[in-house]
């Protein structure tokens, strides 16, 4: 419960500083500093306090005749609630449950037909989906096999090259009359000068020739 | 330094006066079985209550020294049949013992006849205005036959200490209770009020 207080001792402190806006929460006992304080006995006269205690007592007893007559009552309207439920209701109940399965069934076969139609607008699309594949794979393959047999013919052409067993001396005659060199040196230039035995000009030679151009 | 004798009480004031139960009955001989013992706040009545310990069971020391007590209770010179057990109230510092010499005091004091009035109880109340016009209301919304009149039953706590008593069905009850002020008990303080 928020307390009409207790707003006003959050919102003080945000407008002035006041002496009373840290308290001792409820659950922390006395604090040290104020063992000795003790709060002073109220001083209620005889009259007062006679009169109060008729006050309350008659308050007491009133209230406990408005919440009996309250409670009976409501004993009594659930008790006709439940006998009405299980007596004269219960027909209508069950002329209820007969239409709500009617109107249940209704809606089943709605939804049935509605389905049965979908369902074969599906398969059809699932055929001609599937036919589709069907010939893009076929026209892959067709076209993967001649590709196969383009690179065999390839291959059959290049045959007539190679190096058999018939043709093996002649082809290492061949080898040794004509020997190749692989080896190469490269200027900074980024000339190559094949082969070990080619002279290799020097700066000046070059810087002539380059003249001389 | 010297110790002064006098005890020097810090603290809220109470209306209790006395010792606990424990503090009693744990120093009498047999724990007091059929001894007196009084509580100082039924002392208020004119009409003498006491009790009379008849079987007394001890509890383990705890912070407030509780004791399980049965005991024949006379409640405003009224004798109740039944033994009360008292546990719950054994650690209120509330209760005197009575000397033996003067138990018979108290004794002779039941035999008169009790002398407080004999109020019986109403059964019903009239209901407060608000709540007639909305049962009317409610009953005209729901198609209900309007009541004659509008009563609805009193209900009582019940305890064995009960002195005043409830009417019968059909008896007259000696006083009347109504939804409204009443009758002041001090009148002084409704001085210049006007009261109806």
């Amino acid at each position: 419960m928020i307390s009409r207080n207790s707003i006003l001792k959050r919102t003080w402190p945000m407008l002035l500083q006041c002496a009373e806006a840290h308290r001792k929460p409820r659950w922390l006992p006395v604090a040290k500093s104020k063992i000795y304080r003790i709060p002073k006995r109220p001083v209620v006269s005889e009259e007062e306090r006679i009169e109060l205690l008729r006050i309350n007592n008659n308050y007491k007893t009133q209230m406990r005749a408005i919440r009996r007559f309250y409670h009976e009552e409501m004993i009594k309207e659930r008790s006709t609630l439940e006998s009405a439920s299980s007596e004269m209701s219960q027909r209508l109940e069950a002329e209820e449950w007969e239409r709500c399965v009617q109107l249940n069934d209704k809606w089943n076969a709605q939804v049935a037909a509605e389905r049965e139609e979908r369902r074969k607008k599906e398969f059809e699309k699932m055929e001609e989906y599937a036919l589709a594949r069907i010939e893009a794979k076929d026209k892959e393959l067709k076209e993967k096999i001649a590709q196969a047999s383009e690179r065999i013919r390839r291959q059959k052409e290049l045959s007539t090259t190679f190096i058999t067993p018939e043709t093996l001396d002649e082809a290492i005659d061949h080898a040794l009359a004509n020997p190749t060199d692989y080896n190469f040196a490269i200027d900074l230039e980024g000339q190559q000068y094949l082969g070990r035995d080619i002279p290799i000009p020097s700066k000046e030679q070059k810087r002539k020739a380059a003249e001389n151009n | 330094m010297s110790t002064s004798k006098v005890v020097k009480y810090v603290g809220r004031t109470t209306d209790f006066k006395g010792k606990t139960l424990w503090e009693i009955v744990g120093c009498l001989k047999n724990f007091g079985v059929g001894r007196i013992i009084v509580r100082s706040v039924f002392e208020r009545y004119p009409e003498p209550s006491f009790m009379k310990i008849v079987k007394v069971e001890t509890c383990p020391d705890e912070e407030r020294r509780r004791v399980r007590v049965w005991v024949e209770k006379t409640f405003r010179g009224r004798k109740l049949d039944k033994l009360t057990e008292i546990y719950r109230t054994s650690y209120k510092p509330d209760y005197k013992l009575i000397p033996k010499h003067e138990e018979a005091k108290l004794f002779a004091a039941v035999k008169e006849e009790h002398y407080f009035p004999d109020v019986i109880l109403p059964r019903t109340i009239e209901m407060p205005p608000l709540m007639k016009k909305f049962i009317v209301k409610d009953h005209e919304k729901k198609g209900m036959e309007i009541l004659n009149e509008y009563i609805m039953p009193l209900s009582y706590n019940h305890s064995p200490n009960r002195v005043q008593r409830i009417a019968k069905e059909g008896e007259k009850p000696t006083i009347q209770f109504t939804m409204g002020l009443g009758k002041p008990a001090s009148p002084a303080l409704y001085e210049g009020v006007p009261l109806n």
